[in-house]
């Protein structure tokens, strides 16, 4: 094993040489690396995110590729571990000599992945994770697709206290990075009104142990629920605090894989709020998601639509943009240069604007809620949902 | 004939046989040399592979141990420094390798070892064979061991990292069991709820102080399964093999608390899946081959590699010393055979010189006895005798003795003397009788001379009188012309008043008378004039010879072409006067700018009649020789012509011309071609000096039988 290993760096070493310095994607292909969840808790997210863009790319090749060259993504299982998407994200570059990185998922697996990219000047293109500190400035090499955490939990604190009048709001979150991204947008949301959480509940990361967070939060009994972490444990959360009897308002971030975590509730998810970046996946209204909808069922016929792989899809195209505006010359430079510079992109009513220092496309963030039927609609007030 | 033949063979055969004999002793004197100098480089050759046969092999094979046992000494430690199997690998062959040499080059020099006779072995130097031999097989055998030492580390290695790995795999299933049982636990005692699909139990059967022992045992056996294993972690971090069994006692100590624990909790299908990994923990902690005990064993192996290495440092240095010892031994013999190869070489060289000396004193021998003492010095003496010939002394004998070809040249030279002599006194009576023709010559010659010098001085003489003579003739003459000029000149007057007074008179002539009277008067007048005319031309005549008589005289403005006209005029009349036949036509083209040149008029004008009497001779010769035929006519032309700064007098004459042999010398004195009693050879010679002294110059342009002509070249200024 370890004489392969080094046999397969001698043999990138080797095949490097001659491409040394040079970013431009060679001969008739483009390739794009991912580095994701494909097993474990979060598997659902990389399987999304790798569909969408899949349809994304294969919508494109159908019509004959980005001048001429066709798209190619290559992706490997990090399973949600830093370490593993470290490496992984080192063979994409060394080894694959991808262009650029592609709809990573997690906050700790990016947090570990980007420098990486950013050390080796690839690009790192619409991560799943609107933790805050991929959208500073310093990370020239980052473009951002989706709305930050910290505007989703603004988002629900906004509605909560606005279309129902919650005052004491309370956060369960995931102990690790990606919790903390969404308790501290929570957090500012709350003290931007003068309030503070109500009780705070705390998780380990790939478990389900969530009933000593329960515990803690139930005594608080706060009129709503802000939730931060993966679809498994919050259904957990949910089912419990609803066995229990105890029914506060329950919202939760995009991050959590809207289609699992309603699958995970099954009947006893009805009402859960879940706020969400893309837009709804059965919006007929909005030119994009129709072009969604029939590029996924082109892909992939049995393939059910929805947000995660919607996000896949709209990544694919915000890579297939910046390459059209790049012409047939492309490098990685003119490359991240095409979206910062130029107008901002149309994807066919979701818009994404970029700028020198702003590396986030979209700042948009919609409402959904599961309802009887277990599914989700798009809601535009939380009061909507309370409806019976 | 025959007899001289071979006796002159016999003298060859003499000299040759003297010069073999020289040449043969070099050659067999040089021969005895190269014998000797084969001889000596052979000693020094035998000298020489003695050296290289025994002393440089053995220091070579010594070197090659040392170097060897340095090369495997320093090889140990990359061995023990190998940090994957591949690199051991790779390391442990090259050492085998060095170490396959390192046993060549022992072998060899054992070999050698054997070879060295007891008289050639150093003391001591068994002994160092011996030590190396020991030296190189503890080495070997401690490499060995080293390489047997890092083999088990590396199996060590692989079973601490496969402990490793497990460690991690039963924390991750620890923590999968533990933290939802304690969540479990503590949500049940709480609320009473166990799944969800029962309802709450009762309140007492879960708010108890058992169901919260549990829950607290619980949350106390996931503190100490962390602690166990972070305990056993930390122990592959350590270096110090002593700080491992404080580790081991804590761990065991944890290991009691949550066996405790464990018997206290009781049993559940949940529990036994924790109790399975709790055993693999403890096996892991506590067995045979307890990562503690790896770990210690791995310590343990590290330092006694640590141990081995500076065992095969010390035996390399011990090898290294024993090396030295034997190099020294072998240098010590190498030096020896060098000393007795130098000594060769001196002993060679010194039968060289010797014999060197030998030959050189006997080729010079031979040299002075037969070639200097025998043929030089008589071909020496030969040499000298031909040379006092050359000088001529010729009365001395040639005396060699000797019976070779040197006695034979001296004989031959003796004969070659004896003629010379008589050849030279027969040349000396030839040489006085010549002598004394020419002698008789010359005396021939003055004597011609001094009767021409005679001859002219006798002319001059005479011309001298006949200048005084004239002088005293002219002057003679100048009273009675006086008389004739001046009588004529009152003659005339008085015809003039007889013709006066016949036309004023009173007295009557007839016409016939009186035309009569005139008639007579005018040639009266007529006569007169003549008279007085030709008189004149007397007294210019004897002026002339007045002058030329004095000689002499101050320069003055002359007029050239009158002076020349005057003198022409005296040397014609002076030759009709000698020769009443003589003709000459003379014409002139004369120079009307001619103008005055300052010359002494005496002087220049002697020059001038010499020139024109010169004319009138030649002219005279040739007519009466005949050449010019009967339509001969004689012509003199004289010409003056003004230059820019000089004027030229041509008097040119169509008569015998000058013979070229004789163009040169008519400026000589005395030389005429006159007869004696007619020319002085003055004439020429006395007008170029008087033309010199003017500044000018006579040139002369002639050609025989047909014309002269004599240019005189004046200086309009004269020279100062």
């Amino acid at each position: 094993m370890r004489l392969a290993g080094a046999f397969l760096a001698g043999l990138a070493a080797i095949a490097g040489v001659g491409l040394e310095g040079t970013s431009a994607p060679s001969g008739e292909r483009i390739l794009f690396g991912q580095s994701a969840a494909f097993s474990g808790p979060a598997q659902e997210l990389g399987k999304n995110m790798r569909l969408g863009i899949q349809a994304a790319f294969a919508e494109a090749n159908e019509r004959g590729g980005i001048h001429g060259r066709q798209l190619e993504l290559l992706s490997k299982d990090d399973a949600y571990e830093p370490e593993a998407a470290i490496v992984n994200t080192r063979q994409l570059i060394e080894q694959n000599e991808v262009f650029a990185l592609i709809g990573a998922v997690g906050t700790p697996t990016s947090r570990s992945a980007a420098p990486v990219a950013a050390a080796a000047g690839v690009p790192y293109i619409a991560p799943f994770t609107g933790a805050a500190f991929l959208r500073e400035p310093t990370w020239r090499n980052v473009i951002n697709l989706r709305a930050s955490y910290d505007q989703e939990t603004e988002a629900m604190v906004a509605r909560l206290t606005a279309d129902l009048g919650i005052e004491r709001i309370a956060v369960m979150y995931q102990d690790d990075s990606f919790g903390r991204a969404g308790y501290r947008g929570a957090l500012k949301a709350l003290q931007r009104r003068g309030m503070a959480p109500a009780a705070i509940g705390v998780y380990p990361r790939n478990t389900t142990a969530i009933k000593t967070a329960l515990l803690d939060l139930w005594t608080a009994d706060p009129g709503a629920v802000i939730l931060v972490g993966a679809y498994k444990p919050v259904a957990t959360f949910i089912a419990w605090a609803r066995h229990t009897g105890w029914d506060p308002v329950f919202i939760t971030i995009s991050f959590v894989g809207s289609n699992a975590l309603a699958k995970e509730l099954g009947p006893g998810g009805t009402g859960v709020f879940v706020t969400q970046v893309v837009p709804f996946p059965a919006d007929d209204s909005l030119p994009v998601v129709v072009a969604y909808r029939h590029a996924l069922a082109n892909y992939d016929a049995e393939a059910t639509p929805g947000f995660v792989s919607l996000e896949g899809y709209l990544a694919g195209r915000l890579a297939i943009s910046a390459l059209e505006r790049c012409g047939p010359e492309v490098d990685r430079a003119r490359f991240l240069e095409s979206l910062r510079s130029a107008e901002p992109i149309d994807l066919g009513g979701f818009a994404l604007r970029y700028g020198e220092d702003d590396h986030q496309g979209s700042d948009a963030v919609f409402l959904t809620a599961i309802g009887n039927d277990g599914a989700y609609r798009p809601i535009h007030s939380l009061r909507d949902a309370m409806r019976p | 004939m025959t007899g001289q033949l071979k006796r002159l063979l016999e003298n060859r055969f003499r000299i040759s046989a003297q010069l073999y004999m020289g040449i043969g002793g070099a050659v067999v004197l040089t021969m005895g040399a190269s014998l000797v100098g084969w001889y000596s480089f052979n000693r020094v050759g035998e000298a020489q592979s003695h050296v290289n046969e025994e002393s440089v092999p053995e220091m070579a094979a010594a070197f090659g141990v040392a170097q060897r046992s340095g090369a495997l000494t320093a090889a140990a430690p990359r061995l023990a420094a190998a940090a994957t199997p591949e690199d051991f690998a790779r390391v442990a062959a090259e050492i085998a390798s060095e170490q396959d040499a390192f046993e060549a080059q022992l072998t060899t020099l054992t070999a050698f070892e054997a070879q060295l006779t007891a008289l050639t072995r150093q003391r001591g130097e068994e002994e160092l064979f011996a030590n190396i031999r020991a030296n190189g097989a503890a080495l070997i055998a401690n490499i060995a061991s080293i390489n047997r030492s890092v083999a088990e580390r590396f199996a060590l290695s692989a079973q601490s990292a496969a402990l490793r790995v497990e460690l991690a795999e039963v924390r991750a299933e620890m923590d999968n069991l533990l933290i939802p049982a304690i969540d479990d636990q503590l949500f049940f005692a709480m609320t009473g709820y166990r799944t969800l699909d029962e309802e709450a139990s009762p309140r007492q059967e879960h708010f108890s102080e058992a169901e919260f022992d549990r829950y607290r045992h619980l949350a106390d056996l996931h503190g100490d399964a962390t602690i166990a294993n972070q305990l056993l972690a930390s122990a592959f971090n350590l270096a110090d093999a002593a700080l491992i069994e404080p580790l081991r006692e804590r761990f065991e100590a944890a290991a009691g608390r949550v066996e405790q624990r464990q018997s206290v909790i009781g049993a559940s299908p949940a529990l036994t899946r924790i109790a399975q990994a709790f055993e693999r923990l403890f096996q892991m902690g506590l067995g045979q081959e307890s990562g503690f005990n790896l770990r210690s064993r791995e310590l343990e192996l590290a330092a006694r590699q640590q141990d081995l290495l500076a065992r095969n440092r010390s035996l390399a240095i011990d090898l290294l010393a024993d090396v030295e010892g034997l190099v020294g031994a072998a240098r010590i013999r190498a030096e020896e055979a060098t000393r007795a190869s130098s000594d060769a070489i001196l002993t060679g060289q010194r039968l060289l010189l010797a014999l060197n000396i030998v030959s050189i004193v006997g080729a010079l021998l031979i040299a002075y006895l037969f070639v200097g003492r025998v043929l030089l010095r008589r071909l020496e003496r030969l040499s000298s005798r031909m040379r006092s010939m050359a000088s001529g002394d010729l009365e001395t004998e040639v005396d060699i003795s000797g019976r070779d070809e040197v006695a034979d040249m001296a004989a031959a030279l003796e004969v070659f003397r004896r003629h010379a002599l008589e050849v030279q006194r027969l040349n000396l009576v030839e040489k006085l009788a010549e002598e004394l023709q020419g002698k008789n010559e010359q005396l021939e010659k003055v004597l011609a001379d001094l009767r021409r010098a005679q001859d002219q001085i006798v002319m001059r003489e005479k011309l001298a009188a006949l200048g005084e003579l004239t002088a005293g003739v002219a002057h003679e003459i100048k009273n009675p012309l006086n008389f004739v000029k001046n009588f004529s000149e009152v003659s005339t007057e008085l015809l003039e008043e007889l013709q006066e007074v016949l036309g004023e008179s009173e007295v009557k002539l007839g016409e016939e008378p009186k035309e009569i009277i005139e008639e007579i008067c005018e040639d009266l007048t007529g006569n007169l004039e003549r008279i007085c005319q030709h008189g004149e031309r007397a007294n210019a005549i004897v002026h002339a010879m007045l002058s030329m008589g004095r000689g002499g005289g101050d320069r003055q403005p002359t007029d050239i072409n009158r002076l020349l006209d005057e003198h022409a005029r005296l040397a014609y009349h002076s030759a009709r006067a000698s020769d009443p036949n003589f003709n000459l036509t003379i014409e002139k083209d004369f120079d009307p700018e001619a103008g005055l040149v300052e010359v002494v008029p005496q002087d220049m004008g002697r020059v001038f009649l010499n020139l024109v009497s010169n004319a009138c001779y030649a002219t005279d010769e040739k007519r009466r020789a005949g050449g010019g035929g009967e339509d001969y006519e004689p012509t003199l032309t004289m010409a003056t012509r003004r230059l820019d700064n000089r004027l030229e007098v041509m008097v040119r004459d169509n008569g015998s011309g000058i013979p070229p042999h004789v163009v040169d010398k008519i400026f000589n004195p005395f030389f005429t071609t006159k007869p004696t009693d007619q020319g002085t050879g003055l004439g020429l010679a006395l007008s170029n000096d008087i033309v010199r002294e003017q500044g000018g110059a006579i040139r002369v342009e002639s050609e025989p039988g047909q014309f002269t002509e004599m240019i005189v070249e004046l200086p309009l200024k004269p020279i100062s």
